[in-house]
């Protein structure tokens, strides 16, 4: 978010707070929420998804807004701590009275709130990948845009065993999602003419990983799966490149970005795959997405929080309402079937006026949502680390 | 609005139950706990799982958190009775972390990472969410009257003044004939079992408990309201609770106001507000908004005697 | 042979946990609090080192002293006018109030820095193999720069005035007080050279792996435990203590899953305080 946004948000929240009662019941702000880590272990991923989202905010409000009203954002920071995050998310349901809250990213952070945001009816859409999340008894009001476990471990391996590679070994830092994913894998691997020579599930925000990459490489492994988040996945490629190894490396994108790339010489990154949820290769939303962020290669939760926030004032602009179940009655309405394929939210809310059915599909898959709020399916997108820089490789 | 302020009352009332419960440990008989987040997680994993996967109802699964949490505690202070304090400090701190760590790794136990979801609340589902943070909050203030009521009981009876005197002067108590260990003990395992009570209320309020729940920086607060209330006060602790949770929300409505800063940035503002808020508390408060004196009972507060313990040759 | 290989991993990781623990132990031994502010005035020294290094271009070494000095002069000010209020309150009160002090610092350095991943500019060098071990020649110069830097502070405390004084005081303050030492400057430089290698170990860690906000944080825990086993308040004993938490956490792999590794650490501190209550070097009455 730069600053003028912010500042233009800011001015039209104290406008609108200042204004008597009658004018603010007109074209008055309509309020997103926003929680999402800004300090604390997620903190790095955080303020990147907040940034697509104002962009997507932004380009909106250019263009008209929602129901003739202009949209801010109301962000709270949710420390990565989950007694922090429910104190923030009854702000901003008690306070704000947002019909939404986007953003969540600890998966222990987004199972506190959610009983918060469902019992207040308040939509939740979250990058968090524990399966259990959507498995909880949300009324419809959860939506994760992140691949479940199940669709990331099948598609991954897949493409692993379609590299050649023939022993993979798997390194997790410790999350619910972590031993699920491994298992899911190693069945999948021993399918397509692989298979899984070890894993070890580690402990986060150690400074030095060198015990453990010598475990992983004493099985001698032509390909290791990093599955963990960016300041442990820096640590563990320099202990990869200092202890000799040269085989292949495959990681989330959010875990390996162009920021991330920026920190790290590139003699130890070269080589490296990434892999982020997408839509197809032409897909026009990840070129918007590109231009809208400055970026050649926005990454999983960069996208996914461009998706949120389209998503929701798509439903709100379908709804012709903006209460957060409105929000869940209608995410499927302008997100799947048979409508005009549309690839921002801009697009999407002027064929919605000319009275259009739409079908959104986005920068992080086409955001198709079973009656569990989970995505039904997406591709994949591999991309080669070189330099600073990551190339595409394909979209499978 | 209503919700918002029902919440965090609630949250304050529990932050209250265990400043309350630290101040039996540390502020009547001296004892250094740098990890009652332990004791909160033990409290509150008892109950949850009780009440979850073994269909105890709710009253009985806080009943076994307490029983848990107070041997949590005993076990703790009978492990670490030979240290000195100073590393009390860090052992305790350490403890509560290997808690945590355990909660992560058991999952057959624990369900690990994934945290415990589902854990009942009184009435949750069948009243309006309104009426729930009101029944929880009436549940919570009388509870903690409760357990201040206890604890004045406990100040005032022949166990705290054996407490202070062994928070003031060790060696005095054992000529007098008392084993003051017994008695260190007793002070650390009830302190434990009121601070697992406060995490037991805390499952069954939010509904979800996980391991990254119980960190280090729910015992900062903690300590942070029974110094800012008064060390050795029962009601300094209460008030003490408040005013932390006012700090903690309040530094939310000032960030927005503060012009030409990104989000992250209002953040960390926020944060330094918090630290500098709690610094400034500490700092013109150091002996508690409602001094120990006041209590009409002629002992001279924590910091005296730790001077002492740190005067004596070992 | 793998549990060699253990213990030298142990060795790197606990050499630069060293030298933070001997800033936090000498402190001690002088101020008589644990001083959990060193958390954020290592991030402070980590990011103060990477602007010399990566913006200014810098070499290491000139940047590490950059560390020291910011991470020293953040130490002698916070100490003067946020700590030492607190002092006469109690070591407990004071290790609150340091808690609360690191939580603000840290959010001072994210405040101008952001939270992104930052990298020192720093060729990174394939590991030498030695009689089957495999060893980093950055870990092998890290390790050279602590041990200059323990040289360095066991002789300023054995063979300078200020150091001999600093002895002094941290033996008996009284004593040092009627022999006209001034106990305030001495917890002044003690303040200064403590955090200083706070700031330094920072730098070093994130030498290792990459800076950002945390950094000072994520190692507290470890820091500490190298001090309390070494016994606080013993220069020495945090040497040790750091070598023993660095290798007890590698051998653990032998026997419990990875993600039990810091446990490690308080379990050493249980069983080492439970047989010598003050610490493996600490004095008795510590």
């Amino acid at each position: 978010m730069n600053r003028r946004s912010f500042l233009a948000g800011t001015a039209c929240l104290t406008a609108s707070l200042g204004a008597p009662a009658v004018l603010r019941a007109q074209g008055s702000v309509l309020k997103l929420g926003v929680l999402t880590p800004l300090t604390g272990a997620g903190s790095q991923d955080g303020p990147r998804m907040l940034k697509a989202m104002q962009a997507v905010v932004d380009e909106v409000n250019k263009a008209g807004g929602v129901l003739g009203r202009q949209v801010a954002l109301i962000v709270e920071d949710d420390q990565t701590n989950p007694e922090a995050a429910v104190r923030a998310a009854q702000k901003l349901v008690g306070v704000d009275g947002v019909p939404v809250i986007m953003g969540t990213w600890a998966s222990a952070v987004t199972s506190a709130v959610a009983p918060v945001c469902w019992e207040s009816k308040t939509a939740l859409m979250t990058v968090s990948g524990a399966d259990s999340i959507t498995q909880l008894p949300h009324q419809g009001y959860i939506f994760r845009t992140q691949p479940t476990t199940t669709l990331q471990a099948t598609k991954h391996a897949e493409y692993i065993a379609s590299t050649g590679a023939k022993k993979v070994y798997y390194l997790a830092v410790q999350t619910p999602f972590a031993v699920p994913m491994k298992d899911i894998m190693a069945n999948v691997l021993s399918g397509n003419g692989a298979s899984m020579v070890g894993g070890l599930v580690y402990e986060p925000s150690k400074t030095s990983y060198r015990s453990e990459i010598d475990r992983a490489l004493a099985a001698k492994p032509d390909m290791i799966y990093l599955n963990s988040y960016s300041p442990d996945v820096t640590v563990l490629l320099k202990d990869l490149f200092r202890a000799g190894y040269t085989g292949g490396r495959l990681t989330q994108s959010y875990a390996y970005n162009t920021k991330v790339a920026e920190s790290l010489p590139a003699e130890v990154t070269d080589g490296l795959v990434n892999v982020q949820p997408s839509s197809d290769i032409d897909s026009a939303a990840f070129s918007l997405a590109q231009k809208r962020l400055g970026l050649e290669a926005p990454d999983s939760y960069e996208a996914q929080a461009t998706d949120w926030a389209s998503l929701a004032l798509l439903a709100i602009e379908k709804a012709k309402k903006a209460t957060g179940t409105d929000i869940r009655d209608n995410v499927r309405a302008i997100s799947q079937g048979g409508g005009t394929k549309v690839g921002s939210a801009v697009e999407g809310l002027k064929l919605l006026r000319e009275g259009k059915d739409v079908n959104y599909d986005g920068v992080s898959g086409p955001c198709d949502f079973n009656e569990k709020g989970d995505i039904i399916d997406c591709r994949f997108r591999y991309g080669l680390a070189k330099g600073a820089k990551i190339e595409l490789i394909k979209v499978v | 609005m209503e919700i918002y302020i029902l919440s965090i009352s609630i949250i304050a009332c529990i932050y209250a139950i265990m400043a309350l419960g630290l101040n039996v440990m540390w502020g009547m008989a001296g004892l250094v706990n740098l990890g009652l987040v332990g004791s909160m997680a033990v409290g509150a994993y008892t109950s949850a799982l009780l009440t979850t996967s073994a269909g105890v109802s709710i009253p009985l699964g806080i009943l076994a958190g307490i029983v848990a949490a107070t041997l949590f505690g005993a076990v703790l202070c009978l492990i670490t009775s030979r240290l000195k304090e100073h590393y009390l400090a860090i052992v305790t701190l350490g403890f509560a972390e290997a808690i945590r760590i355990v909660a992560s790794n058991e999952i057959w136990l624990t369900h690990g990472t994934d945290g415990i979801s589902g854990i009942p609340g009184p009435f949750r589902g069948t009243v309006t969410t309104f009426q729930y943070n009101l029944i929880f909050l009436a549940i919570v203030a009388v509870i903690a009257l409760a357990v201040y009521v206890f604890c004045q009981r406990i100040l005032y009876s022949p166990f705290g003044r054996v407490l202070h005197a062994i928070r003031d002067d060790e060696v005095v108590v054992g000529v007098a004939g008392k084993d003051a260990r017994v008695f260190k003990v007793q002070a650390f395992a009830i302190g434990s079992g009121i601070i697992g009570l406060a995490g037991a209320l805390y499952a069954h309020y939010t509904s979800f408990i996980a391991p990254e729940l119980f960190v280090p920086l729910i015992t900062l607060y903690v300590k942070l309201s029974l110094l800012a209330g008064g060390v050795g006060n029962n009601r300094g602790a209460i008030l003490g609770a408040g005013l932390v949770i006012i700090i903690l929300e309040g530094t939310r409505f000032l960030v927005p106001y503060i012009p030409y800063i990104t989000p992250p940035q209002g953040a960390a503002i926020r944060e330094l507000l918090l630290s500098a808020g709690l610094l400034i508390v500490l700092r013109y408060r150091v002996k508690g908004l409602i001094p120990e004196a006041h209590d009409h009972l002629t002992v001279r507060p924590a910091v005296l005697a730790e001077a002492a313990l740190r005067r004596q040759p070992a | 042979m793998e549990i060699l290989q253990l213990i030298a991993n142990g060795v790197m990781a606990g050499s630069i946990l060293a030298v933070p623990a001997i800033g936090l132990t000498a402190m001690y031994a002088v101020l008589r609090f644990p001083n959990f502010a060193i958390a954020s005035h290592a991030t402070a020294g980590a990011f103060a080192g990477w602007t010399a290094n990566a913006l200014f271009g810098l070499p290491i070494l000139p940047s590490l002293l950059v560390a020291l000095l910011v991470g020293g002069l953040i130490g002698l000010v916070t100490d003067e006018f946020v700590l030492k209020p607190f002092r006469k309150a109690g070591f407990i009160t004071t290790a609150i109030g340091s808690l609360a002090l690191t939580i603000g610092l840290e959010n001072v350095v994210r405040l101008f820095y952001g939270n992104d991943l930052r990298g020192y500019d720093l060729p990174l060098a394939r590991d030498i193999v030695v009689a089957g071990i495999h060893v980093g020649p950055q870990q092998l110069h890290n390790i050279a720069i602590s041990v200059a830097i323990m040289a360095l502070v066991f002789g300023f405390l054995t063979f300078t005035r200020m150091g001999k004084a600093m002895r002094a005081v941290a033996d008996n303050p009284q004593l040092a007080d009627i022999k006209g030492i001034d106990a305030r400057t001495v917890g002044r430089i003690v303040s200064f050279m403590g955090m200083g290698l706070a700031g330094i170990g920072g730098m070093l860690i994130g030498l290792d792996s990459s800076i950002d906000p945390m950094t000072g944080f994520r190692a507290m825990l470890p820091i500490f435990a190298a001090a309390v086993v070494g016994g606080l308040g013993s220069v020495p004993g945090a040497v040790v203590g750091a070598l023993v938490v660095g290798i007890a956490e590698e051998l653990s792999l032998l026997a419990l899953p990875a993600s039990y590794k810091s446990s490690i650490a308080f379990l050493a501190i249980l069983v080492i305080l439970t047989l010598r209550p003050q610490g493996i070097l600490g004095r008795e009455g510590n």
